[in-house]
């Protein structure tokens, strides 16, 4: 034991001494999410506000009823706002310059022709860039026109209008007026177990570079072999176990302390909002294991230690891109998603979006448990092929 | 002449490594793949549906909501699941069409269709799309309730006769229209978008890490012995440079005809999309010299070369499309090549432009190459004399 500690310790010492160990596992990862923070913090994960102008050019009680109810309604409701413009002209123009989102236009004739159960139609006219806003201004206009619709569709049904008497008629439709729709939408407010776009960055390069930082514990028995110290620790009345411990504890410390500082510096610098501490320190925790598993791997597949940083790199970026830490691959269609389930660093974003939704650390769990089993797995696999390596 | 055979050297070196290889070609294009795969297909918002016993009517108001155009609707079996989807951003919201939906309206009961969604701004927008069907449904139930009412028959005839009525009828309607230009127009391929930001991420990310091969040189007494032959400092600076464009090139020249065939993406016009590879890679190699001359050791190197390679790529809008970004950070990422070059590709693919249309990119990202060529061998002429 005092001798794997021994081991850690100066190979710590070594790894600190050494620049570029310092720069892959602070400088980088905390300068590339402070970039992707200022060019891609700013765009929201919960949209805008839709801009629709409208334009009553009808100026009768029908479009009366959709410009200053029906409109006003919606916006109450939020993340739409509506202004009048003064004629279809000034309002294309508005939407072709993005001003607006899509603007309403109540033609003249309107109201005289849903009275006169004549072809009425409301006008949307949409920036062809904001499909989303344009469908959804479309569907304020059809419920409208729906409900209008409704009453003439139920008399219709029930009569036709030129046979029966006018008396009886005016009955009937009194009556449909009346009716209610039996369905009604009712809103769930789901919590949200999203990441804000600083706290994704930031924690995305963190995983990220963990897998380079973690390289250097393994990988360094292949460095030991090289100059041949090696076979000198092995002579030592040292167990193999020790040396191999020695080295594992060293990734695993350098990892949890370049994990630690970039949430605490992000957290500070960056304002990134990692969630409650004790899921994030398990989830760290698990992560670092996990990595350090897969990186022992893949060290002990190499012959020499330049090798096996190339395999360890390439690896790292395999993982990081399919686990998501440079676009939310987790929130993509299709099978991706899934698949990227094989990756720690997508276990680990995961872990974070699901404490981001409030609900206390126990969330983090089943995340942990994935990344402690590939941990597990990976460390099996590492030490019975690491056993062989130290065997001279 | 000898700088040719410098340049032969420089690529050679880089071809021979095979974890280059790997970084240089392979790795682009499976992120060509995999953006293509997940984000090619635009950024339609996406809703959940469960609609699992809910009947004729249920299924009727179902097929109502997958015909929306615009939004893509993809169906669950469980809430829960529908739930866990909202909760992580995978669906913008959920619709869930009860269990018994049918029963209940044809009973003469109410039935509420719940509508989940996070607290955001595009939850509350499209809450209005899903009740615009749900009012369309409406519309057809309450003529069939009236018709049962009335005393005439059954729902069922009721529906179907509220369905005819509602076709003979002239109904109020909507029409929709679009103004202004397709900033991503619908002919675009889904790795179209992809493939020219990741071409330009990739020139310039490993012209950078290319400065590590640039110390190395120095590093090994290789500049100072070519020095010692009759060759002049010139010539090295001028083999370097070319070794480093030739690197740029043979990449980009990969990378543009490999997702050509493997996923059929367009490149506009050759001759303009030539262009702007060129004088990329020019930018990318003055860039790559100028960090290799000012830097001592390969680990700082390969340090500083990814985070002005990621970093630089990020800004100029290589992995999130500038289009995202807002009004001044567009004008900050013109201050990088990339938002140049990523606009002279956009103009060729997007707006069908031609060489012509580009040249004023050409000239811009040429007076970058310009400037960066400049620097780099006054400080590497100074770097391998001193």
């Amino acid at each position: 034991m005092r001798a794997a500690l021994l081991i850690a310790a100066k190979d710590l010492r070594q790894r600190l001494r050494d620049r570029s160990a310092i720069m892959v596992a602070f400088v980088v990862p905390l300068g590339l999410a402070f970039v992707f923070d200022l060019t891609l913090g700013g765009i929201s994960t919960q949209g805008t506000s839709f801009r629709y102008g409208v334009v009553d050019e009808d100026r009768s009680q029908i479009s009366a009823v959709f410009v200053t109810e029906v409109l006003p309604a919606v916006q109450e409701g939020g993340a739409i706002r509506v202004r009048t413009v003064t004629s279809e002209a000034a309002g294309r123009r508005m939407v072709a310059d993005g001003e607006l989102t899509a603007m309403f236009v109540v033609p003249v004739g309107f109201g005289s022709a849903v009275e006169g159960s004549d072809a009425a139609r409301i006008r949307v006219i949409g920036d062809v860039d904001e499909p989303t806003g344009t469908q959804v201004a479309r569907s304020i206009a059809s419920r409208f026109a729906a409900d209008l619709n409704a009453v003439r569709v139920a008399v219709a049904t029930v009569a036709d209008p030129h046979e029966t008497d006018p008396a009886e008629l005016e009955g009937i439709v009194e009556r449909a007026a009346a009716l209610e729709s039996p369905v009604e939408v009712a809103d769930v407010t789901a919590t949200t177990k999203e990441l804000d776009m600083t706290t994704y960055y930031a924690a995305g390069m963190a995983v990220f570079f963990l897998f380079f930082t973690v390289q250097f514990g393994v990988a360094s028995l292949l460095d030991e072999r090289k100059d041949g110290t090696l076979s000198r620790l092995l002579a030592a009345p040292i167990g193999r176990g020790a040396i191999l411990g020695g080295k594992l504890l060293t990734s695993f410390v350098i990892g949890t302390l370049s994990m630690a500082t970039l949430i605490v510096a992000t957290s500070l610098l960056l304002g990134a909002d990692w969630g409650a501490p004790v899921g994030v320190a398990l989830l760290v925790i698990s992560g670092v294991l996990a990595a350090v598993g897969i990186m022992s791997i893949v060290a002990t597949l190499a012959k020499t230690s330049e090798q096996a940083g190339n395999w360890q790199s390439i690896i790292a970026v395999v993982l990081g891109m399919l686990g998501g830490v440079f676009f939310p691959i987790s929130q993509a269609p299709g099978i991706l998603p899934t698949l990227s389930l094989v990756t720690p660093q997508a276990w680990f974003l995961r872990g974070l979006s699901d404490l981001a939704g409030d609900t206390g650390w126990t969330v983090v769990l089943p995340a942990v448990l994935a990344m402690l089993v590939i941990a597990a797995v990976t460390a099996a696999i590492a030490s019975v092929r690491l056993d062989r390596m130290t065997r001279l | 002449m000898k700088a040719l055979a410098i340049a032969a050297v420089n690529i050679r070196r880089m071809l021979r490594d095979r974890s280059n290889i790997f970084f240089v070609f392979v790795f682009p294009m499976l992120l060509i793949l995999v953006l293509g795969v997940s984000f090619g297909r635009g950024f339609e918002p996406r809703i959940g549906l469960v609609a699992v016993d809910a009947g004729p009517l249920g299924q009727d108001l179902a097929r109502e909501l997958e015909a929306l155009p615009d939004v893509e609707v993809e169906r669950f079996g469980s809430v829960d699941d529908l739930r866990t989807s909202v909760e992580r951003g995978q669906l913008e919201a959920g619709v869930v069409v009860p269990e018994g939906y049918d029963g209940a309206i044809r009973a003469g009961r109410d039935a509420e269709v719940r509508y989940v969604a996070r607290q955001s701004e595009l939850g509350l927008q499209l809450s209005q799309t899903v009740r615009s069907a749900v009012a369309e449904q409406g519309q057809l139930l309450r003529a069939a309730r009236l018709y049962v009412s009335e005393g005439a028959g059954s729902l069922d005839e009721g529906l179907a006769r509220a369905g005819v009525a509602a076709q003979a009828l002239t109904p109020v309607g909507v029409v929709t229209t679009t103004v202004g230009e397709e900033v991503f127009p619908a002919t675009l391929g889904r790795f179209d978008l992809g493939a020219s930001s990741t071409l330009l991420l990739f020139i310039f990310l490993t012209s950078m890490t290319s400065a590590v091969a640039l110390i190395e040189t120095r590093r090994l007494g290789l500049s100072r012995r070519m020095l010692s032959t009759p060759t002049s400092v010139g010539t090295i600076v001028v083999g370097e440079g070319l070794g480093r464009f030739g690197i740029a090139l043979v990449q980009g020249l990969f990378i543009m005809l490999g997702s050509l065939i493997a996923f059929g993406v367009d490149w506009g016009e050759p001759l303009g999309s030539v262009s702007l590879l060129l004088c990329f890679a020019l930018v990318g190699a003055g860039a790559g010299m100028f960090v290799g001359s000012l830097l001592r050791t390969e680990q700082q190197a390969i340090g500083v070369g990814i985070l002005i390679g990621l970093g630089l790529g990020a800004l100029g809008g290589c992995m999130v499309p500038m289009e995202f970004f807002s009004s001044t950070m567009v004008t900050v990422a013109h201050v990088t090549p990339h938002a140049w070059a990523i606009d002279g590709y956009a103009e060729l693919i997007r707006r069908d432009g031609s060489f012509v249309d580009v040249l004023p990119y050409l000239g811009i990202l040429f007076a970058y190459a310009a400037v960066l060529m400049g620097l780099a061998s006054w400080r590497l002429r100074r770097a391998i004399t001193g």
